[in-house]
C-alpha cells in the first residue's frame, strides 16, 4: 500500500500545491502576493524530486486501471515540471502581467501542470477526456486573464469555441469506440481488436474523431486555427508555456493512444492494427500541418504569430515520428520535444525581454537589436543560437532532435515523408534566418538602448542558450535516458 | 421493436445537426448550444451502448461528460460575457481584433 | 405481425421531439427561439435515457443540463443581447450549404454505424440504480471522482478570474 502511494507522490504534491495555494488566496493580504510564486516554484521542485525516487520502480497500473506508471509518464513528468518551473520564472516580474492577479495566475498556472501530469499518465478513456478538459479549461483562463485586454478576452473566446468544437466530437469518437469494443482502457481497447474483427469504416470514424482532441492539443491541421490568434492575444509569458507544455502533453496521450490502443507488440517489434491504414493517415497529416506552419509562418510580421506557425510546423515534425510507430519514435518524440522546450522557451523568452521594453511584439522590433548596447548585443547572439536550433542547424541541440525523429522516419522505411520533412526544414530556415539577419545588418529605428532585465530572467535565457548548446555537443546522456523509455 | 440501431441514428443525426450549428452560425452562444448537442449525441451513445454491453463504464462516462460540460459552459459563458463587455457583439464575424 | 407497443411509440415521439427542438436550435432567426429549442432537446435526451431504463442519468440530465447549463445560457443570452438587435446578431444559416452538409454527414454516420457493429454483451448484466453507480463512483472511478472535484474547483475560480475587474 505504502509503496503503491509512492507512484503516485508527484501528482498529490501538485495537488495538494494547489489547494494550499487556493486557500492561501483566501487569507492573504493584497501585500503578500509575491509568495504565490515562489510556493508554486517549490511545490513543482519538490514534484520532480518525488518523481526521481519514482523512476526506478517498474511499471505498474493503479486506480483500476485509471492510471498507467511508466518510464515515458516519468519522463514526461520531468518535461511538465521544467516547463512549469521556467514559465513560474518568466511570469514573475514580466512587465504584461502586471496587472493580473498574480495569487489566481499561479495557482491556476500550478494547476494546469497537474492536469498534463495527468494527461501524461491516463490509461481510460475515461481520465483521457477529463485532464483533456482540465487541461483545455485552464488554458482558456489563463489565455484570458489579461483584464482590460481586447486582445487577451478575445482569443480565449476563440479558443473556447474551437476547443468546445474539439472536446465534442472526441466525445463522440469516444463513444463509438466504446459501442465497437466494449472496453474504455487503452490496452482493453487493443486487446479487442486483436482478437475480433471490427468494422472498418466505424473504427477509422471514431479514431479520426478521438484524432481531433488530440490535434486540437498538438495543433495539427485541421484543428490548428486557434493556435496562432491564441500565441498572440495571450499574455506572453503563457503563450510560452502554452507552446511547450499542452502540447507535450498532447504528444504524451498520442504516444499513448497509438501505441496502447491502436498498435499491438509483435515479436518483430511494435506494429500498427492493420485494418486502418494508420501511417498514411498520420503521414498525410502531418506533411499537411509542418507544410502549412512554415508557408504560413513566412509572411508573418508578429514574432508571437511566426512563432505560433513555427509551434504549428514543429508539431508536424513530430507527428511524422509517429508515423514510424516504432521504438524508435517514441525516443525520437521525447527527446525533442524535451529540446524543443528548451529553445522555444528560450525564443519566447528573448522576445518578453524585447517586447517589455521596446513595447512592441513585432518583427520589426528585433530590427538592429545587436546595436542596443552591450546587454542587447549579447542577447542577439543568444537569440541566434535559438533561431539556428529552431531551424535544425549543428551544432544545437534542435539538429539531434531532427535527426533523432527523421532516422526513426527512414528506420521505418518511409523515406519520401523524410526527405518531404528535411525540404520543410529548408523552408523554415529562411524565416529564421530572417530574424537573426535583421538583427545583425538592419540599424535600428530609435536611438533606444537595451537596459538589462531583471537578474532571473537574464540567467534563465543564458541557461537556456547553454543548454541548447551543450546538447548539441553532448546529447548521449540525455539521449541515452530518453532511448531507455518503455511505454506500459 | 426499438434497437440499439434506432438509439445509435438518433444520436447520428443529433451529432450531425450540432455540427451544422457549428459550421454554419456566427454567434458565439449558438456554438455553445451546439457543443452541447454534440456532447449530447455522445451521451445518448454512451447510455445506449452501456444498456447493451452491462457494467457500469458507459453510465459513468455519460455522468462526467456531464459534469464536465457543465465547468466548460461556466468558463465558456466566462469569457462571452468578457468579450461582450468590452466589444458589445458576440458575433464571430465581427470579433477580428487578431489577424494575420 | 409485430406488435407495435407503447414503449416504441414513446421513442418515436421522444426521437422527433429531440431532432425537432436541435433543428431549431441550429436554424432558428432569433437566439431566443434556440435557447428555447435547447430546452425541447434536452428534455427529449432525458426521456430517452428514462426508455433506456437509466433513470439516474435522466436525472442527472435534467439537473445539470436543464437546471444549471441552460439557465446559464439563457442568462447569457438575455445579458448579450439588446431586444432590438436579437435577430441581428444571430444571422441564420443558409439552407442551400447546410442542408446537403448535414445530409451527408448523417448518411455518412449512419450508414457506418449499422448492421451488427456492435460488441454483443456477454458479462456483467445491465444493472442501473444510484446505488450502483455510487458504489462504482467510490470504487473504480473514485480517481476520475477526484479530479473532478478539482476541475470543477477550477473552472469556478477561473470564470470569476476572467470576469474580475482589473487590478489597480
Amino acid at each position: 500500500m505504502k509503496q503503491d502511494l509512492i507512484y503516485f507522490l508527484p501528482e498529490l504534491i501538485v495537488s495538494i500545491t494547489v489547494l494550499f495555494l487556493f486557500l492561501l488566496d483566501c487569507f492573504i493580504g493584497k501585500r503578500s502576493r509575491r509568495i504565490f510564486p515562489v510556493i508554486a516554484f517549490i511545490g513543482i521542485a519538490a514534484m520532480m524530486l518525488a518523481n526521481k525516487s519514482s523512476s526506478p520502480l517498474p511499471s505498474a497500473r493503479f486506480f483500476s486501471d485509471m492510471m498507467v506508471f511508466d518510464h515515458v509518464s516519468v519522463l514526461f513528468k520531468y518535461i511538465f515540471g521544467l516547463a512549469g518551473l521556467i514559465a513560474i520564472v518568466i511570469a514573475n516580474g514580466s512587465h504584461e502581467l502586471e496587472k493580473v492577479d498574480k495569487a489566481n495566475y499561479f495557482t491556476l498556472l500550478t494547476a494546469l501542470v497537474l492536469g498534463m501530469m495527468l494527461l501524461a499518465n491516463a490509461h481510460h478513456f475515461l481520465m483521457i477526456y477529463l485532464s483533456l478538459e482540465m487541461v483545455s479549461l485552464l488554458s482558456y483562463i489563463l489565455t484570458g486573464s489579461l483584464q482590460g485586454s481586447r486582445r487577451s478576452s478575445e482569443a480565449s473566446l476563440k479558443y473556447v469555441i474551437y476547443g468546445g468544437v474539439a472536446s465534442g466530437i472526441m466525445a463522440y469518437g469516444i463513444s463509438i469506440l466504446y459501442g465497437l469494443t466494449g472496453s474504455m482502457t487503452l490496452t482493453g481497447v487493443a486487446e479487442f481488436l486483436r482478437m475480433n474483427a471490427v468494422s472498418k469504416t466505424a473504427l477509422y470514424t471514431s479514431v479520426l474523431m478521438i484524432m481531433a482532441g488530440f490535434g486540437f492539443k498538438v495543433a495539427s491541421v485541421p484543428f490548428h486555427m486557434w493556435c496562432p490568434d491564441v500565441y498572440e492575444g495571450a499574455p506572453t509569458p503563457f503563450t510560452a508555456f502554452l507552446s511547450v507544455g499542452p502540447k507535450a502533453a498532447g504528444f504524451a496521450v498520442l504516444l499513448r493512444f497509438f501505441f496502447g490502443a491502436l498498435s499491438q507488440t509483435t515479436t518483430s517489434g511494435i506494429e500498427p492494427i492493420k485494418i486502418i491504414g494508420l501511417p498514411a493517415l498520420l503521414g498525410g497529416l502531418s506533411i499537411a500541418t509542418m507544410t502549412l506552419g512554415n508557408l504560413a509562418a513566412l509572411q508573418q510580421k508578429s514574432m508571437k504569430r511566426l512563432l505560433a506557425y513555427s509551434s504549428i510546423a514543429h508539431a508536424g515534425y513530430m507527428l511524422l515520428a509517429l508515423v514510424a510507430l516504432n521504438a524508435e519514435a517514441v525516443t525520437g518524440v521525447i527527446f525533442y520535444l524535451s529540446v524543443y522546450l528548451l529553445m522555444n522557451l528560450g525564443a519566447f523568452l528573448v522576445l518578453i525581454i524585447v517586447g517589455d521594453q521596446l513595447g512592441s511584439e513585432d518583427i520589426s522590433v528585433f530590427q538592429g537589436l545587436s546595436k542596443r548596447g552591450p546587454f542587447a548585443a549579447l542577447l542577439s547572439i543568444v537569440m541566434t543560437v535559438f533561431m539556428f536550433s529552431l531551424t535544425g542547424i549543428p551544432p544545437m541541440a534542435g539538429f539531434i532532435g531532427k535527426f533523432y525523429l527523421f532516422g526513426s522516419v527512414i528506420k521505418s522505411g518511409h523515406y519520401t515523408l523524410a526527405v518531404i520533412g528535411m525540404l520543410n526544414s529548408v523552408v523554415s530556415l529562411y524565416y529564421y534566418i530572417r530574424v537573426v539577419k535583421i538583427m545583425y545588418f538592419d540599424e535600428p529605428v530609435d536611438g533606444r538602448n537595451l537596459t538589462t532585465p531583471m537578474v532571473s530572467h537574464a540567467s534563465t535565457v543564458f541557461a537556456l542558450a547553454l543548454l541548447t548548446i551543450y546538447l548539441g555537443l553532448f546529447w548521449n546522456g540525455l539521449a541515452n535516458i530518453v532511448g531507455q523509455a518503455k511505454l506500459f | 421493436m426499438i434497437l440499439l440501431s434506432h438509439y445509435i441514428v438518433v444520436s447520428a443525426i443529433l451529432f450531425s445537426i450540432g455540427v451544422i450549428g457549428v459550421l454554419c452560425r456566427r454567434n458565439a452562444l449558438v456554438i455553445f448550444m451546439s457543443v452541447e448537442i454534440m456532447l449530447n449525441a455522445a451521451n445518448l451513445a454512451f447510455i445506449a451502448f452501456a444498456r447493451e454491453h452491462g457494467g457500469m463504464e458507459g453510465q459513468t462516462i455519460a455522468f462526467f461528460v456531464m459534469a464536465l460540460a457543465a465547468a466548460e459552459v461556466a468558463v465558456g459563458l466566462g469569457i462571452i460575457m468578457a468579450v461582450f463587455k468590452k466589444q458589445g457583439t458576440i458575433d464571430l464575424a465581427k470579433i477580428n481584433f487578431l489577424k494575420g | 405481425m409485430p406488435m407495435i407497443e407503447l414503449k416504441d411509440i414513446a421513442f418515436i415521439i421522444l426521437a422527433l421531439i429531440t431532432l425537432g427542438s436541435a433543428g431549431g436550435v441550429a436554424f432558428s432567426k432569433k437566439i431566443i427561439y434556440s435557447g428555447f429549442s435547447l430546452l425541447g432537446s434536452l428534455f427529449g435526451v432525458a426521456g430517452l435515457y428514462i426508455l433506456l431504463s437509466n433513470d439516474f442519468i435522466a436525472a442527472t440530465q435534467l439537473l445539470i443540463y436543464v437546471g444549471g447549463v441552460l439557465i446559464l445560457i439563457l442568462f447569457a443570452i438575455m445579458l448579450t443581447s439588446k431586444i432590438g438587435d436579437i435577430a441581428v446578431t444571430n444571422k441564420s444559416i443558409n439552407w442551400k450549404v447546410a442542408i446537403p452538409i448535414i445530409a451527408g454527414l448523417a448518411c455518412f454516420l449512419i450508414s457506418s454505424f449499422s448492421g451488427d457493429i456492435w460488441k454483443v454483451a456477454d458479462k456483467t448484466p445491465y444493472q442501473s440504480s444510484v446505488s450502483f453507480i455510487g458504489n462504482a463512483l467510490l470504487k473504480e472511478f473514485l480517481l476520475p471522482f477526484e479530479v473532478i472535484s478539482i476541475v470543477l474547483l477550477c473552472a469556478l475560480i477561473g470564470s470569476i478570474v476572467i470576469l474580475k475587474r482589473e487590478v489597480k
